[in-house]
């Protein structure tokens, strides 16, 4: 992404066949790896099917059940990977961690990555555009509050904003806090309440699941 | 001299705190190649051959102009051969003739009339 000129990433050509600069280096440096022996091709197929697996559907389950069963919740606040893991069988492809970030009455965390663009992909996918380009990453750790205004989302004064710079190893998901009136509510239609952003922190859970 | 002052004292990557515009809530479909390149970045990392803190390391390696003017995934595939390079895995002319031979097939394909029409 560019992050002092505009959005360049809107700019691929979907007609352009294959033939790009960096889509052909792409082949090339792949198939120079597998005729080397480094891996095989049938590794790179598993690994797009992986990426497809991936969304925030995934981070959606595992906070409902945070939100109805306070045993996981436990397990998941003290180890996120492994309690994902474990009661999930979400694989962490990756070598990273998982911090679970539980937002309360009067903690509000808020996840973003300075330096590039870590994520806590197992669970959530590949992260939106946005979080990778300039504004956001820039914004979020030195005003977080007006990063939450332009999302819509406007928290009291006494309420602590946390932001959580995400690193190579160290990968965080917010715990939304779970909307008043969904008492009676199954872990399922919870799970429809939760949106990718709720879990990046940048709104709130809300009855309908839509965003502002 | 204030200008090189400011390259010095912050990397191109290094963007936490410094003052931008406002969000835009961009996010678009990858392309096929870069999910690709993706699934390579990946793989890559499983075999400890490049892993996730040298592939950014590999980003902001590329320097102020390159960093602006590349796309996400450009960043990437190129930061991949810098250090695949500097590793001795791939030399630059192996890779500049498999990118060649790449691309005349691509061309190749392209210019092939269609099969499937009668």
């Amino acid at each position: 992404m560019t992050e002092l000129h505009s959005d360049h990433d809107h700019a691929h050509a979907p007609e352009d066949a294959g033939l790009g600069y960096y889509d052909i280096m792409e082949t090339a440096v792949r198939e120079l790896l597998i005729s080397k022996g480094y891996f095989s091709a049938d590794e790179i197929r598993r690994q797009l099917e992986v990426l497809d697996s991936r969304s925030p559907a995934l981070g959606a389950r595992v906070v409902a059940k945070a939100w109805t069963d306070p045993e996981f919740r436990r397990r998941l606040l003290a180890d996120g990977r492994k309690a994902c893991e474990e009661e999930f069988a979400i694989s962490f492809y990756d070598d990273t961690q998982l911090i679970v970030l539980e937002n309360t009455e009067k903690v509000h965390n808020l996840i973003v990555c300075t330096l590039c663009s870590c994520y806590p992909r197992p669970v959530l996918g590949l992260p939106p555009d946005w979080y990778k380009l300039k504004p956001y990453r820039a914004r979020a750790v030195s005003n977080p509050r007006s990063v939450l205004a332009e999302f819509g989302t406007h928290l009291p004064e006494d309420v602590e904003v946390r932001v959580h710079d995400s690193t190579a190893m160290v990968r965080y998901l917010v715990l939304p806090r779970r909307p008043e009136g969904t008492e009676s509510y199954t872990e399922d239609a919870l799970a429809t309440l939760v949106t990718r952003d709720t879990m990046i922190g940048v709104i709130p859970a809300r009855l309908d699941g839509s965003q502002p | 001299m204030s200008d090189t002052r400011q390259l010095v004292e912050r990397l191109p990557t290094d963007m936490g705190g410094q003052p931008a515009d406002a969000i835009q809530r961009i996010e678009h479909a990858m392309a096929p190649w870069e999910k690709r390149c993706h699934a390579l970045a990946d793989v890559l990392d499983f075999h400890k051959i490049i892993n996730t803190e040298e592939k950014r390391c590999g980003v902001e390696a590329l320097g102020t102009e390159m960093v602006n003017k590349l796309s996400y995934y450009e960043r990437w595939i190129v930061a991949f051969v810098n250090i695949l390079f500097r590793k001795e895995i791939l030399t630059p002319t192996e890779l500049a003739l498999k990118m060649q031979e790449v691309e005349t097939a691509r061309r190749q394909h392209e210019s092939e009339p269609p099969r499937t029409h009668v």
